[in-house]
């Protein structure tokens, strides 16, 4: 809402800068975002004020400055609004359904003079962000500026009979508003009709067949009091917003209804001549008055203060709302233009706007002290991400959203669940309709952005939520972490010495180790794996014999589909899962009495026995002295044969209660080989 | 004899001084105290002088050739030191090449300002809930005190699901998610994502809150001041100024908003205060009884506040960011600085 300095002074004589105006109305809750300068006057300043949507009140300079006047504690100069002559009769008014329009009224002006209004009118028209059209519009704008109340004029020689009826649209099912849109009507939209057709939709916009121009002659003015949650829906349903639907929807006041009529009544004969009729105004069931009382010790409790009851009186008095102590309490009715004053709440809040939120004391709730709370798996993701982060992997955050045909792009199979999307209803973009089943496009587009800045090397990784259908009302939300490494083919030898797939598993296997997971494997499995990974490069990762995610290759047909090099590196992992198979118990094991005996032993076996196949068959012995297994070398190549590989361990052997003979090991060693050369095929090398 | 002995010293002490390699030091060592060195010889003709004599001059003797000796090892000592540097010195590595090792990844900015908050509020006792970024629109508006058809609902632009499930717009909805669940007294915070459909300068469709509430039996408005104090003054410094002023939020009643000294400018007045001197740092209010109604808390047994803030508002603040885009567009030169 603007707000000129000058127009509020014409009701309420203050003499504050208007940086200090603006201040003292912030302070009370209509808070001022800007102040500019009037472009239409050289000496005033306009107000931006932030009217929040309980103070409809305040949708005007009267109501800003009744506001002011109660802040400062000056008096409130009303405008005198008097009807000197009327004659002849109002217009008959018929309310169909005083559930929508409670109130109607209206006066009829004979003999106006259409032309353009005089600069007072115009200029603060402008100032205010509303083109003038002609006079008559232009004092029905400038009344809704000035007292916050819309009105409507009609060109009465367009109307059938001198005649206004208040009515939902029945069968009417098209309506030409005034700027001569066809709009589609339902119904219950309640509407002004005249003896036969509508002439508007109420409270939002008049209809072109009754519309005042250049050729009217006679006018029918509308005041009239709309029901907020009926405007409301018409507004969105034929999505017309307008500066009174915005007034009707917050609440306008009922009491303002006659006062506003008879203010523009009067504006127009000053500017447009004419005479004026006498007043129609239909206001079957009068509003009730709300008495709300308060206690006293709430008050000071909920506050945390100590206001005296004469203090409390003096405040509500200033903004207009009646008051009588009580006992212990304090007996109120708030004026009809507080339509948001209903309960002892509300009036408290206005006890502490106005006595100052900044003399409220500051203190510490006086409540009994509580254990610390863990929040488990918050600390967990807080284990997570920082494990990434020293393995060298940066968090990037990504909208929700995903654009449906990323997962075209992933190859994704077309009965994949990641396929039944959660849609919004109204995305900002149509590549953002959706919301992600899946965190890797999101990642691969941050590589491409990247690259495009000339990065060459990326670790990058993402813990958030996807959503997949539940088929209830809300989708099931799945923690996931996604981390993407993008190699750099030059790579810096003390940098990226690794391959792709072994930093990223390094890092995995890192993180494991750092929140306590211990039965985690790496298991190639063709039938499980993701369709964007590269087959022979990815694999599943196992927890407890639970798949708990991938890690891979991108599928160098995918890498095309983004237009994104293949040696990206990806990992998956169900954030959810995994927090769910933690051990966190640490149990000590007593270090070791006995000295070990290491021995190494170097395989050439075929090139798709894997370490792991290996390893497992060397603890497969039945003995308990073999300490650990561990690979120190692999080497393809010459001399060793084509198809075959050549792979070193190093075995530690130790009992735990007796030093080990070598005679001992030796026993054991040559278990190891012989079971090797049976189950492998592996055969020693020299 | 004691004449000749000290002009040995002192010779043999002069040549020491002189030498410049280690060859030099060994052929002194020959030469003064070798088997037929000048000193051995003196040392050998001692039976030639009279016994009552003797053995002082053999005392003499025995010191010079310690003293000798001695000052043959340092000077040797001192020879070999600088052989060994030479030999070193031309062992030299490059440390100008690059350490070995991946360099550390960055925390996201957002990640690391409300881990920071975190933490302020866990040491008073409060703890973390969540709820679900999909909501349906009872948690999300109805419960909290936002009725269907009510202009309250254009505060906050909404993304919807269906008619009655929305993306939240805020993380208020875990409010009434507690409070349905858990009795008081209640001291939680809630952090998370939310949406909004608007995208500009200072607009992003998603962005993070942190949502605090605390509800007990005689909590007020003043408790409320005290904790959000205590928190500006951890975030942006004990020096900084914090006002309340009033507000409106359907689910709180009296609501405020909260403003720190503007970190710009301190508070002269900049363009990102518009120059006020005051930045808009959080929303507040004590739970309107109506939400209590909601989740059948007596309004009369119990009060409380609540509260909540934007995460990326307050790390643009804290790290003089301009544009909230830069949070969700993952360029690295940007997550590098933190
Ligand atoms: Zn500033």
């Amino acid at each position: 809402m603007k707000a000129s300095i000058k127009w509020l002074r014409e009701f309420v004589d203050f003499s504050l800068t208007p940086a200090e105006t603006a201040d003292a109305l912030t302070m009370a809750g209509l808070e001022v975002e800007n102040i500019v300068p009037n472009s239409r006057d050289e000496d005033d300043s306009i107000l931006e004020v932030n009217v929040t949507p309980n103070r409809p009140d305040c949708l005007s300079i009267r109501g800003i400055a009744r506001e002011l006047s109660a802040i400062l504690r000056l008096s409130f100069k009303d405008n005198i609004i008097s009807i000197q002559k009327e004659e002849d009769a109002g217009p008959s008014i018929e309310i169909k359904d005083t559930n929508l329009c409670p109130r109607y009224a209206s006066r009829i002006i004979y003999g106006v003079q259409i032309k353009p209004s005089p600069e007072r009118i115009s200029k603060r028209l402008e100032s205010h962000g509303i083109r003038p059209a002609n006079n008559i519009v232009d004092v029905t704008n400038y009344v809704l500026l000035e007292m916050g109340h819309p009105l409507h004029a009609f060109d009465l020689n367009k109307l059938a009979g001198k005649r206004i009826v208040v009515k939902t649209a029945g069968s009417a099912d098209k309506f030409i508003t005034l700027d001569n849109e066809k709009r589609t009507l339902s119904k219950d939209m309640l509407l002004i009709w005249d003896a036969e057709k509508p002439i508007a939709i109420a409270g939002l916009m008049g209809g072109l067949n009754s519309e005042v121009t250049s050729s009217t002659v006679n006018v029918l003015l509308e005041s009239a009091y709309f029901k907020p949650a009926s405007i409301r829906r018409t507004s969105k349903a034929v999505n017309i917003s307008s500066e009174a639907s915005y007034r009707f929807e917050r609440g306008a006041d009922i009491n303002n209804v006659v006062l506003a009529l008879n203010r523009a009544a009067q504006l127009i004969t000053e500017i447009a001549g004419g005479k004026i009729t006498k007043i129609t105004d239909n206001y079957p069931v009068p509003f009730s008055i709300n008495r709300i009382s308060v206690s006293l010790k709430k008050i000071n409790d909920i506050l945390g203060i100590n206001i005296e009851p004469s203090d409390i009186q003096e405040m509500l008095t200033a903004i207009g709302i009646e008051n009588k102590i009580e006992g212990q309490g304090v007996t109120v009715v708030p004026p009809g233009f507080r339509q948001d004053i209903q309960r002892d709440i509300d009036v408290i809040e206005e006890i502490a706007r106005l006595y100052g939120y900044s003399k409220i004391p500051s203190t510490l709730p006086k409540t009994e002290t509580q254990p610390l709370s863990q929040n488990i798996r918050w600390n967990l993701i807080k284990k997570i991400k920082d494990s990434m982060r020293k393995s060298g992997y940066s968090e990037v955050i990504n909208y929700s959203f995903l654009n449906p045909s990323d997962l075209d792009r992933l190859k994704l199979f077309k009965e994949d669940t990641r396929r039944e999307l959660i849609k919004i209803k109204n995305p900002l973009k149509k590549e953002e309709e959706a919301l992600r089943t899946t965190l890797i496009p999101a990642l691969l587009n941050n590589v491409i952005l990247n690259i495009s800045h000339g990065e060459k090397s990326l670790r990058f990784f993402e813990i958030s939520s996807i959503f997949l259908h539940s088929g209830q009302d809300l989708p099931i939300e799945s923690l996931k972490m996604a981390a993407i490494y993008l190699k750099d083919k030059k790579g810096l030898m003390w940098q990226d010495k690794h391959d792709g797939f072994y930093d990223l598993k390094g890092a995995l296997e890192n993180l494991f180790f750092e929140i306590r997971i211990k039965n985690y494997l790496f298991r190639q499995d063709f039938s499980l794996i993701e369709p964007y990974l590269h087959p022979g490069k990815s694999c599943v990762i196992n927890i407890n014999d639970r798949t708990v995610g991938f890690l891979g290759t991108l599928h160098p047909e995918v890498a095309d589909n983004f237009e994104v090099a293949p040696e990206i590196n990806i990992l998956e992992l169900d954030i959810d899962k995994v927090c769910s198979l933690i051990s966190p118990k640490i149990t000590y094991k007593p270090l070791p009495k006995y000295p070990y005996i290491e021995r190494d032993i170097a395989i050439i076996v075929p090139e798709n026995v894997t370490v792991s196949d290996a390893e497992k068959t060397m603890l497969d012995i039945n003995t308990d002295i073999i300490e650990s297994v561990k690979l120190f070398d692999i080497y393809a190549g010459k001399p060793i044969p084509q198809g075959k590989k050549s792979l070193a361990f190093s075995i530690r052997y130790r009992a735990g209660d007796r030093t080990l003979t070598d005679e001992e090991v030796n026993q054991v060693h040559s278990k190891i080989i012989k079971k090797l050369e049976d189950s492998l095929k592996a055969e020693l090398r020299s | 004899m004691m004449k000749e002995i000290l002009s040995i010293k002192d010779s043999a002490q002069e040549e020491i001084n002189n030498t410049d390699n280690l060859d030099a030091v060994q052929n002194i060592r020959i030469k003064y105290l070798g088997k037929k060195g000048i000193l051995t010889n003196k040392i050998k003709a001692l039976s030639a002088i009279a016994k009552e004599e003797r053995r002082e001059f053999g005392r003499i003797l025995n010191e010079t050739k310690d003293y000798i000796e001695n000052l043959l090892i340092r000077k040797e000592a001192l020879f070999k030191a600088a052989e060994l540097d030479n030999v070193l010195k031309t062992q030299r590595i490059d440390v100008t090449v690059p350490g070995c090792f991946t360099p550390f990844g960055h925390l996201h900015p957002t990640t690391k300002v409300l881990d920071e908050i975190i933490e302020i509020f866990l040491s008073m006792g409060f703890r973390i809930e969540e709820g679900p970024e999909v909501e349906l629109d009872y948690y999300n508006f109805e419960a909290l005190n936002f009725p269907k058809d009510h202009p309250a609902r254009d505060m906050q632009d909404t993304f919807y699901i269906t008619d009655d499930v929305v993306l939240r717009t805020h993380t208020s909805s875990v409010q009434i998610r507690i409070m349905e669940k858990h009795n008081p007294p209640l001291k939680v915070i809630a952090p998370g994502k939310v949406y909004r459909c608007d995208a500009d300068v200072s607009h992003t469709p998603m962005f993070q809150q942190l949502e605090g509430f605390m509800v007990d039996k005689s909590i007020s408005m003043s408790d409320l001041k005290g904790i959000l104090e205590v928190f500006a003054h951890a975030v942006f410094g004990p020096k900084t100024p914090v006002r309340f002023r009033p507000s409106f939020f359907p689910f709180t009643e009296p609501s405020a908003e909260v403003d720190i000294g503007c970190v710009i400018c301190s508070g002269k007045g900049c363009s990102v205060c518009k120059n006020t001197g005051w930045i808009e740092i959080l929303g507040a209010g004590m739970i309107n009884p109506r939400v209590f109604e909601k989740v059948g808390y007596d309004p009369d047994l119990y009060t409380g506040f609540a509260f909540g803030m934007g995460i990326e508002r307050i790390t643009m603040l804290k790290y003089g960011i301009d544009d909230i885009r830069l949070f969700f567009e993952n360029d690295k030169r940007f997550l590098e600085q933190f």
